[in-house]
This record gives structure tokens, sequence and C-alpha cells, in this order.
């Protein structure tokens, strides 16, 4: 067997079979980047690499390559670097790979991207050039063979290249047919979409197991009940448990004179929620670690970091 | 007959029109007909509604089909007095019949502006007058033996070669408020129902673009 | 009549009927665009006929459709022909994609299993200039602007679909994409507004294409 290069501190973990932690963050539309890496440096101390994301739901942010150089540099933290088929063609994406390089990203996160008709400049050319998959083999070719389209790099770029799955898919065979399409390009770890029902995580997570790849659970760890509520409504595809809805708005009125506690009992009961949860998979043997999702939520990574080391 | 146009609105043909007062007219008896958008009842309605406006319809002819360089050259012939007398053409039929009328008459009369009024929208299949859909992008290297014979081109949203997306939510795509299938979810139910999900499985390479280019051409003659 | 098509390459449609098990067929031939692209209409239909019998098919039926693309012209023919398509292991179409699609379309009722497959590839809407000369001349955008370019459309004589041309790729007028052998679209665009004294259209500047309409399963309906 072949040995596995390692490029970056994720790639070295996941290689360890260690069970880590990552983090989000979400750029806005801004040229100043203080706020994000402020947040950035509060979860330093858990995370192993936090994503920064490019453009999420269409809507036009700083560009995820140049906000990951930044993030990377002032934070001191790694990078998954978000980047979407959505907005540039083959030969821009190839570029862009060597410049990700050449900034110091070392972590690739291979996504589709939200239509741009979703976004707020929907009259936008939508490219889908590549599609999720594709980039995925394209970034493994740059990397292990040193060539595009056969052509040979001078210095090839050294990333690990990651890809998304939703275990909350209907239908879920054809998710799961997909993910092993991705594995089958040389998809070197998973991050999940969030999710809440345990059965039908555990279900997907044991069919996409004989892909060997290893999988970071995604998890939306949620602030506060207009949060939960939010996410609930907004998100397609995701609902939040009632129970869990109710137990947050309890919270809400019940604490509402007290913003400390009531803060504190929103970590527990996040702590609560998420910890038999994520036990189970990893006990189950599906997990490889978990990707927390909620932004402007780093006061929950403590907490988070009791729940991985459990 | 499967090129589906659909009309412009008059208030902008009206203002193409700004400078011209004889008006030839040229309608399509073939696809634009279909649409209603050509055809004798198109050139009728638009006869009368430029007359109200005061233009003077010197001509009018309905073609079998516009696109065809030939046939526009025959009929050409037969009202080449009358084209002595236009300012302009204004064809009701697809995009193509433009070009084609330009082309017919670029050695008598080039300096004859040609104006449309329709927009085209796609090559579309049929199911009845009035229900027109797109299902067909001429990429000209067609997969659709290999995708249970549904387009991923036209049915996904994002044209993508390896879907579903993480778009779709309960076989729906996010594009449109999820109202729509996700293509994706069509083609792996139809090549599961046809017992070939070997077929989805496969991992495909993006489209070649390198001949997409630009006046593109079928010439074997 | 302006659906372009051009035949697969025959070992392509073999490799797909004997790698989906397809030995009894029913060949639909498009007797419009595909017959006069001489892909479909008679002619193809007995050239198909022969290569498929000569390689062991049985062919259950064969005809000739007046608009495989219309809905209820397959309708019509599904009907008469039903214990055919029912004995049949798949349809084959020799007409453009959208053929298949209608074929798909009318069968999924009744026969939703049936197979179907297509000999051709279809290339774009093309004006004819006699048969064996079809060009792509309108891309169906939707929002014609042929109005105002001298009746030259950029997004099809254009290789990079410019709203804005020439740009630094034409050399003489003509196209750095294929050599500088093709006219530059933006060039024409200019001498004929030229010609027609309307320069003041080749000043404008224009807004890029929208494509927020663009997008997928797009349908004309009115009623």
């Amino acid at each position: 067997m072949v040995e596995k290069k390692i490029y970056s501190k994720l790639g070295e973990k996941l290689a360890n079979g260690d069970f880590i932690l990552t983090g989000e963050l979400e750029p806005e539309k801004t040229c100043d980047l203080s706020h994000t890496i402020q947040e950035a440096k509060e979860m330093a101390p858990y995370v192993v690499a936090a994503n920064v994301t490019d453009s999420p739901l269409g809507i036009v942010t700083i560009n995820s390559m140049a906000a990951s150089h930044i993030i990377q540099k002032e934070a001191g933290l790694e990078v998954i670097w978000q980047l979407t088929v959505r907005d540039v063609n083959k030969l821009g994406i190839a570029g862009m790979i060597m410049g990700g390089h050449a900034l110091g990203l070392r972590n690739v996160l291979s996504l589709t991207g939200d239509h741009p008709a979703l976004g707020d400049m929907p009259e936008s050319k939508p490219v889908f050039d590549l599609d999720s998959a594709t980039l995925v083999r394209l970034v493994k070719e740059m990397v292990d063979k040193g060539t595009i389209n056969g052509h040979e790099i001078e210095h090839p770029p050294t990333l690990h290249v990651g890809a998304a799955a939703n275990p909350n898919a209907d239908p879920m065979e054809a998710e799961i047919l997909k993910i092993g399409r991705k594995a089958q390009a040389g998809c070197e770890f998973i991050q999940t979409q969030v999710v809440y029902d345990l059965d039908r995580t555990i279900e997907f997570l044991s069919e996409i197991k004989k892909y060997n790849v290893p999988v970071l659970l995604g998890i939306f760890p949620m602030k506060s009940y207009g949060i939960a509520k939010g996410f609930d409504t907004f998100v397609p595809g995701v609902d939040v448990p009632k129970d869990i809805l109710a137990k947050w708005k309890n919270i809400k009125t019940e604490f509402k004179d007290d913003k400390k506690e009531q803060k504190r009992v929103y970590d527990q009961a996040n702590y609560e929620f998420f910890k038999p949860f994520i036990s189970e998979l990893k006990r189950k043997g599906l997990l490889a670690g978990v990707h927390c999702m909620a932004v402007h939520y780093p006061r929950i990574f403590p907490k988070l970091m009791e729940v991985i080391q459990a | 007959m499967t090129v589906i146009t659909t009309k412009k609105p008059f208030e902008e043909i009206l203002s193409v029109l700004k400078d011209v007062k004889k008006i030839g007219l040229v309608s399509c008896g073939s696809c634009a007909a279909m649409c209603q958008t050509g055809g004798t009842e198109g050139a009728k309605e638009m006869a009368e509604k430029l007359e109200k406006e005061g233009f003077e319809v010197i001509v009018t002819i309905v073609p079998e089909e516009v696109c065809d360089n030939r046939l526009m050259m025959k009929d050409f012939r037969q009202i080449d007095e009358d084209l002595k007398n236009i300012d302009a053409i204004l064809t009701l039929s697809c995009g193509l019949g433009v070009a084609s009328i330009v082309k017919a008459l670029e050695r008598k009369y080039p300096l004859i502006p040609v104006f449309i009024g329709t927009n085209t929208e796609f090559m579309g299949m049929t199911e009845r007058i009035g229900r027109f859909y797109m299902h067909c992008r001429g990429c000209g290297d067609c997969l659709l033996n290999e995708t249970g014979g549904i387009c991923p081109i036209t049915t996904c949203a994002k044209s993508l070669m390896n879907g579903p997306c993480g778009g779709m939510v309960n076989g729906k795509c996010e594009v449109g408020n999820y109202e729509k299938d996700c293509g994706w979810v069509l083609i792996y139910n139809r090549l599961k129902a046809l017992g070939r999900l070997d077929l989805f499985s496969k991992l495909r390479d993006p489209v070649n673009w390198s001949e997409s280019g630009h006046q593109r051409e079928v010439v074997w003659r | 009549m302006v659906v372009i098509t051009t035949k697969k390459p025959v070992e392509e449609v073999l490799n797909v009927l004997k790698d989906n098990n397809a030995k009894k067929l029913f060949l639909v031939s498009c007797g419009v665009c595909s017959a006069l692209c001489q892909t479909g209409g008679e002619q193809g239909l007995e050239e198909w006929k022969e290569i498929l019998e000569k390689e062991g098919y049985e062919i259950v039926n064969g005809l000739v459709v007046d608009d495989v693309c219309d809905n209820r012209e397959m309708a019509k023919v599904v009907r008469k022909n039903d214990a055919d398509i029912q004995n049949a292991d798949a349809i084959v179409t020799l007409s453009c994609g959208l053929g298949v699609q209608s074929t798909i379309e009318v069968l999924s009722k009744k026969h939703p299993q049936k197979k179907v497959f297509v000999t051709n590839n279809t290339e774009f809407m093309g004006m004819t200039e006699r048969i064996g000369r079809f060009y792509m001349r309108c891309r169906g955008c939707g929002d014609c602007l042929l109005n105002e370019t001298g009746g030259i459309c950029p997004i099809t004589t254009c290789a990079k679909s410019l709203m804005n041309g020439p740009c630094g790729g034409m050399v003489n007028g003509k196209c750095e994409v294929g050599n500088y052998e093709k006219d530059c679209g933006w060039v024409l665009i200019y001498n004929r507004l030229k010609e027609i004294g309307r320069l003041d259209l080749f000043s404008k500047l224009r807004d890029p294409v929208d494509w927020s309409e663009s997008g997928h399963q797009r349908e004309v309906i009115w009623r």
C-alpha cells in the first residue's frame, strides 16, 4: 500500500485516526475580515481547522480563497477552503488551485455551490463547468500526478481535497451512489450537511462506510431559540426536532431576565443533545470527527470539546 | 417544428420601427405558426396592429420555412417589385429567420433592415398547442442513451454531469422554490426502474466545450 | 424544420443496444427535421434497418413519424402499434433529443419501463442554406436582440458570445478561435450597422445577458 502523503494538520489527524473537531467561518460582503479573524482566534484552541465559505446561498461575499489566506495568516488557524464550481470554469479553477496552494492553503472542500438564481445577483451566468466530483478528480490529478489535463505543472500543488454529503437527502440511495462517485474521484474526507435525526444518520453513514472515506459529521449547535427557529424554517431539507425547538423556546422565556444564565443554559442544552448523539455514532465507528457549522457561536467550542473527548 | 417562440411586446416592436414607414411582413408557416407567433393568423394580427399605428404594410408573405434560404430566395423573387418599395422587413419567425432573410437578400437588397417580432425560447417538445417544454439544448454529444432518456443538461438547473447536488430536497430543486423535480432524481428513478443503476454510479466527465464555439455548422456537401 | 442532427457512430449505437440487451427493436424515424438532415426519414429508416438486421437484431416495426417531438403525433403512433411496442425490447428513435423524451413521455403511462434510445446527436437550431449546409444562427436566449444588432446575433456569431465586442482576439476582422478563418461576429455587426446607417446602435453599451430565467426545464405555456 502506498503511504498517504500528509500536507496539513487536518490530513495528519485524519491519517492518525484522531477524533477531531472542525469549525466554520462565514466571511461576509466586506473587505475587512477583522470580525471573522476574531472568531477564528476564539475557536483556534479547539478545532483542527475551520471551513471558510464561498458565497453561500449564492449571495456574494469576499472571495473565499482570499479570505482563507488572510484568516490562516492573521488568526493562525488552519483553514479548509471551500470552493464551489458555480462561478468559475475548469480553467479558472485549475488556476485557483495553484494560487490557493501558493497562498498557503492545504485543504480544499469541493462543493457545487448554491445556484446564482437563489442569491443577490440572480442574473449571473451559472457556470458549473465541473461538478463537485470532477473538481475532486481535478485536484487529485494536480496533486498526485502533477498535471492538469495531462500537462505538467512545474511545481504542483499539495492539498487535501474533501467533499460534502447529505444524510438528509431523499432519495438517499441517489446520494449514496453519488458519494461513491466522489470516492472514486479520490475524495479524502467528507463533511456532512447538518443532521438531527440519529436513525437516519446511522443508516446513511453505515451505507457510505464501504467507500472508506473519513467522515466529519455536520452539527449545528443552536445559540438561541431565534437561531434554532430560523434554521428550521430557512434551511430546506433540515428539520430541527420539535422537542428541541420547544426546549429552546422554554429557555428563551424562562431566563429572559438573566442573559448570562440563559447563555449557560443554552450551551448546556446543546451539550446534552449532542453528547449522546455523537457518542453513539463514535461508538459505532462511523465517524472521524465532528464539523460544527454554527457560525458566530465560538463560545460553544469548549463544551463541544468535552463532547468530542467523551 | 420545434423552435418555440413567444411574441415580443408590441411596444418594443414599435420602438424598433420608429424610422420605418413601409413594411414587408414575413410570417413563418412552420414552427412559429404552431406557436401562434407567426403563420397566416399571426401575420394578419400584426398587419392590423401596424396599420392602426399608421404603418403601411406593403406586402405579406407566409413562407413554409423562413429558416430555409432556398425557400426564402424563391419567395423573395416573387415579390421583387415590393421589395424595392419597402423601408424594412419585419419577420414573425425565430431568430434563424432573420439570418436567413438577411442572407437571401444580401446580393440584391443588402440595405433593407430586417427586424423581428418574436423572442426565440428553445427547441421544444410539444405536449399540445400552448404547452411546449425545453428538453434538448443541442450539445452535439447526446448522452440520453446513458441517462434513461432524460437529459441532465436541460432538466438539471446546473446542467451537472454528476448530480444530484446538495440543492435537492425530497426530489425537488432549490431553483424555483422546490417546485420542479430534480433532474438527477428523475434520472435515478428511471434508471432504477429500468434496472440500470450501474449507469447512475458512473463518474462522468465534464461536458467537452472545445467544439461549442461560434458559427457552428454542419456541412457535409 | 431546423433542429440539426448528425448521426452517432454506428458502433456507439450498437454498443448501447448490446449493453442494454435490446434485441427486438421498434424504430421511429422523424419525418421532419431529421429527414432534412438525412439522419431520419425514409432513407434513414432503411439504412438503420439494414445495419441492425445485418447485426442480427429483429426489427419489430419501423415507422416514419411526422413530428416525433410532438406528443400528440407520438400518442397516435403508440395507440396504433401497441402490440409491437409491447413486443419490442426497446424503441430506437432516429430523431433529435426531443424525440426521445417525447417518446418516453407518451409511453410513461402504459409502458413506463420501455427503454428508448437515439441514433443521433442534436447539434443546434440551424439555418438551412441547402441540404447538407446548416448553420447555427440562434441559441434561443429568449430575449432576442437582433433588432439592435442589424439582424446578426452576437450570441452565436461571436465565439465568446460577448455583448460589447469586438474583443482583442479580432485581427483583420477575423476571430482568434479557429485560426483566424472565421469572421469576427462583432465586425459583421459593425459592417451591417454601418451599411444601414445605424452605428448609433453599435456605440451603445449593452448589459450582460440576464441569466436569471435561463434555468432548467424551461417551458412556454399559454393554455
